[in-house]
């Protein structure tokens, strides 16, 4: 064969091949027919979602706050907040769920990798039909849209650590270690830098559950959001001001000292806590106070006032003595701050330690105080100076904030011994020693104090450095008849701290009594008892001991610091006949106002020991002050 | 093929191909993201040798061209993903453009698919690339009249609200959340619910 006849043959060949396969390729395509579709025939059939798949919503009604992040966050503005009728009203909460717009979502997932406590969920759930509109608008539950067993849905999109978008460290700021702080009464907590406090602002949602729980409702979401903008006069007008539409609410002139040694509840219920740590809310307001100099305090704040011819006498210039004068004055009123002893801010500036409010920072705010026009009169005791009728007579009207300057005593066998003390009256010579007002106090190389709160934590972490610098080591024992560290009333910060600071806790132990050396007039130490129960099952004081347990600390001197009471000796019988009393405490209305029209109380004797709350206490009684002297016109003297 | 490799010798040959474009284009920074993935921050002006370079060893697949704003700095920073078939390795090229003047080159003669990656990046950032005479066409986004959506100075709620007027619902979902919790009892109306 040639090699042309034997490439034809060839072509003849594969020609043949392609025919028949053209010819019988549909035939193969009919096979197909009896075979099962490889289409998924929705909706009958449903195919599942990636497990990271973004569908739709599901809320733990239980776990949400109500904080309304998501809706905040939300780009195509999807998320509505609504209000749900009769849910419990709480602190640390808002009575309100998201409810979600199908119609807008985008399904970004951005509100569920910021949800702050985990609560709001996407599923792999993604069909859903209906014909009305309304249908895609719904608020999302553990049932979610399709209304099923919540074991029966399937999770999808789950926040990971590169989709976070809360910031959920805070930012310490620096502080002393505990053995160089133990040295000095020198302030050992650092105010932030402005790169830690701008970082530290831009963790706040704004959300706002700390207002409702700040006793004066401080603007905190507005004078965070100002540090982060590094609008310092701005921020410190929020804290002086409060919001002006609304008469000055959540104003606080003593922001500085806030700034220090609140009580910080708001952080208890900061929304960041829930998945991280709190804002530090405190050291921020700290931060604005710190950083505007006082000379720019009057730029960034001032008060349209127009003078009234009223006056008004305040007894006690504590937090809500002062803070009662700063809005009475805001309002044009003439005020007069009668103060007994010869320094303004009451436990402020007697009671609190200086390592944690330093004299300065105290001053400051009161200087603006004073600088608004309140006259604060020191060395002046009413009761004593001048009589409370005296005052009847100058004045308008009169608010009373005497606070707790009274200490308690166990009473326990030789309590009475001059070397077992009461923790305020030292407190108060202790700071009066440290500003080179008063001789040095007492300090024994070894001591016992009695109490679990903060007072007590404040005099034995006084005595530690006093002892630390005269003696050069720390010997202070602490016992409370709470039974752990929880139980105590004192911050657990504190307690911490106390620990660091070398001071030894023994709590759980009720004294019984003062053990002297034989034959000597020298404390050796206090015999305790083991206390099993602190509070009885209906939640009142009423302390159970197990006699059989007996604890012997060490001691040459003993501080007794179990609770402060109220002096009222300054009010007459007439006067006092005639106010209302709970316990030890005055009752009044919501303005402050006790059962003498004329007569305003707040602060300690009205709502305990809080500064917060007795600057909060300060404010409303200036409205209701002012809301006296308005509707009487022409007061009768 | 590329499973057959192991880190250690995959690792080799990405040292000897470091020190070769040190030698060619000078210092540049080469950022570890894993065992076979690197990052090559380049000047603009080196950026297409190195990605001719890279394609003429073997990196030849470009996975995407995709774009980064970094407002603050004023940039806008490109980032090329090359890969290679026979090792599993992969470099992001990247680059940094004035986010004033955001011009840069194409690609699409080394990669035809490039012209869409540039489409897009041009769609969602504004970059515009000299040589695709297609750049600006859209690609998803039709009659779209605001700032490149991905810029970060972009406001999606307020486009969102601008664009999508919030509609009223005949309903109140927080009972029917209620209802369907059970904390209340009632009826819920309204459509059917699953297929």
């Amino acid at each position: 064969m040639s090699e042309k006849n034997e490439r034809n043959e060839r072509n003849e060949k594969n020609e043949t091949k392609t025919l028949q396969k053209s010819f019988f390729a549909p035939l193969l395509g009919w096979k197909a027919l009896f075979e099962k579709p490889v289409t998924i025939r929705v909706p009958k059939e449903k195919r599942e979602a990636a497990p990271r798949y973004r569908g739709f919503h599901i809320n733990d009604w239980e776990k949400c706050i109500g904080c309304g992040t998501c809706s905040r966050i939300c780009p195509t503005d999807a998320i509505t907040m609504v209000e749900v009728p009769d849910m419990k009203q709480e602190y640390g909460m808002k009575p309100q769920r998201p409810t979600i717009d199908y119609g807008r979502c985008s399904f970004c997932g951005m509100c569920v990798d910021i949800c702050t406590t985990g609560s709001l969920q996407m599923t792999r759930e993604y069909i859903f039909f209906s014909h009305d509109a309304n249908d895609f608008y719904y608020a999302p539950t553990e049932r979610g849209l399709l209304d099923k067993e919540p074991s029966e849905i399937k999770v999808g999109w789950t926040r990971d650590e590169s989709s976070e978008l809360l910031d959920l460290d805070r930012i310490l700021p620096d502080a002393m270690e505990s053995s160089e702080r133990i040295d000095s009464f020198v302030e050992f907590v650092k105010a932030y830098s402005k790169e830690q406090a701008v970082a530290e602002a831009a963790r706040c949602v704004e959300c706002g559950i700390c207002v409702d729980r700040c006793p004066q409702h401080m603007r905190i979401p507005e004078y965070i959001k100002s540090i982060w903008k590094d609008d310092l006069k701005d921020a410190l007008k929020w804290l002086l001001k409060g919001d002006e539409e609304q008469s000055n609410l959540g104003a606080n002139p003593l922001s500085g000292v806030c700034g220090r040694v609140c009580t910080h509840r708001c952080e208890e219920v900061c929304t960041i806590s829930h998945r991280g740590e709190a804002v530090a809310i405190r050291w921020l307001k700290r931060y604005i106070v710190d950083n505007v100099p006082i000379e720019e305090w009057n730029d960034a704040v001032s008060f349209d006032t127009s003078k009234t011819d009223k006056k008004v006498a305040i007894v006690g210039s504590g937090p809500a003595g002062l803070s009662a004068g700063y809005f009475l004055a805001s309002m044009g009123y003439d005020v007069n701050v009668y103060e007994s002893m010869n320094r303004p801010g009451g436990v402020m500036r007697y009671g609190i330690p200086k390592y944690r409010l330093p004299d300065e920072a105290l001053d400051k705010d009161i200087a603006f105080i004073e600088a608004m026009g309140v006259k604060i009169l020191t060395g002046v005791a009413v009761g004593r100076d001048i009589s409370f009728d005296e005052l009847k007579n100058r004045y308008d009207a009169i608010f009373i904030s005497t606070g707790l300057t009274l200490g308690r005593s166990t009473r326990v066998p030789g309590s009475d011994h001059p070397d077992v003390v009461q923790a305020l009256p030292l407190l108060r010579e202790i700071r009066d020693y440290l500003r080179g007002e008063g001789p040095e106090p007492k300090i024994a190389k070894r001591v016992v104090v009695i109490g679990g709160g903060n007072v007590a934590m404040d005099i034995a972490r006084s005595l530690a450095r006093l002892q630390k610098m005269k003696y050069g080591e720390v010997n202070v024992t602490l016992t409370c008849l709470e039974r752990t560290y929880e139980e105590m009333p004192a911050d657990l910060e504190e307690i911490e701290e106390a620990i660091e600071e070398g001071i030894t806790i023994n709590p759980g132990w009720g004294p019984k009594e003062v053990i002297f050396f034989p034959d000597e007039d020298k404390i050796k130490g206090l015999k305790c008892v083991k206390c099993v129960e602190v509070f009885d099952e209906n939640k009142r004081f009423n302390p159970k001991y197990d006699e059989s347990q007996v604890s012997y600390f060490d001691g040459d001197m003993i501080i007794e610091a179990i609770g402060q009471a109220p002096d009222y000796s300054y009010l007459p019988e007439e006067w006092k006949a005639k106010i209302q009393f709970v316990g030890p405490r005055i009752l009044t209305n919501n303005l402050r106002q006790t059962q003498i029209p004329w007569l305003f109380a707040g602060g300690d004797i009205v709502n305990g020991p809080d500064i917060i709350h007795g600057i909060a206490d300060g404010y409303w009684a200036a409205r209701g002050i002012d809301e006296y002297l308005d509707s009487n016109g022409n007061v009768e003297k | 093929m590329m499973n057959s490799m192991n880190d250690a010798s995959v690792s080799q040959e990405l040292q000897k191909v470091f020190e070769e474009l040190k030698s060619m284009f000078g210092s540049c920074e080469a950022v570890h993201i894993d065992a076979r993935q690197y990052k090559l921050i380049v000047p603009s002006d080196k950026t297409l040798g190195m990605l001719t370079y890279l394609k003429s060893i073997g990196y030849s697949h470009l996975s995407i061209i995709t774009c980064v704003d970094w407002i603050d700095e004023k940039k806008f920073e490109l980032v090329y993903i090359l890969f290679n078939w026979s090792n599993g390795a992969t470099f992001l090229v990247s680059t940094f453009i004035d986010r004033d003047r955001p011009v840069f080159y194409t690609v699409k003669d080394m990669w035809p698919t490039a012209e869409y990656y540039e489409r897009d990046v041009h769609e969602f950032f504004g970059v515009e690339f000299e040589g695709n005479e297609n750049c600006k066409k859209p690609l998803m986004l039709e009659l779209w009249d605001d700032l490149p959506p991905l810029r970060k100075d972009f406001d999606p709620l307020q486009y969102s609200k601008e664009h999508f007027p919030d509609r009223t619902y005949e309903k109140d979902p927080i009972h029917e959340a209620r209802i369907i919790r059970g904390d209340i009892e009632g009826d819920i109306e309204g459509g059917e619910i699953d297929g």
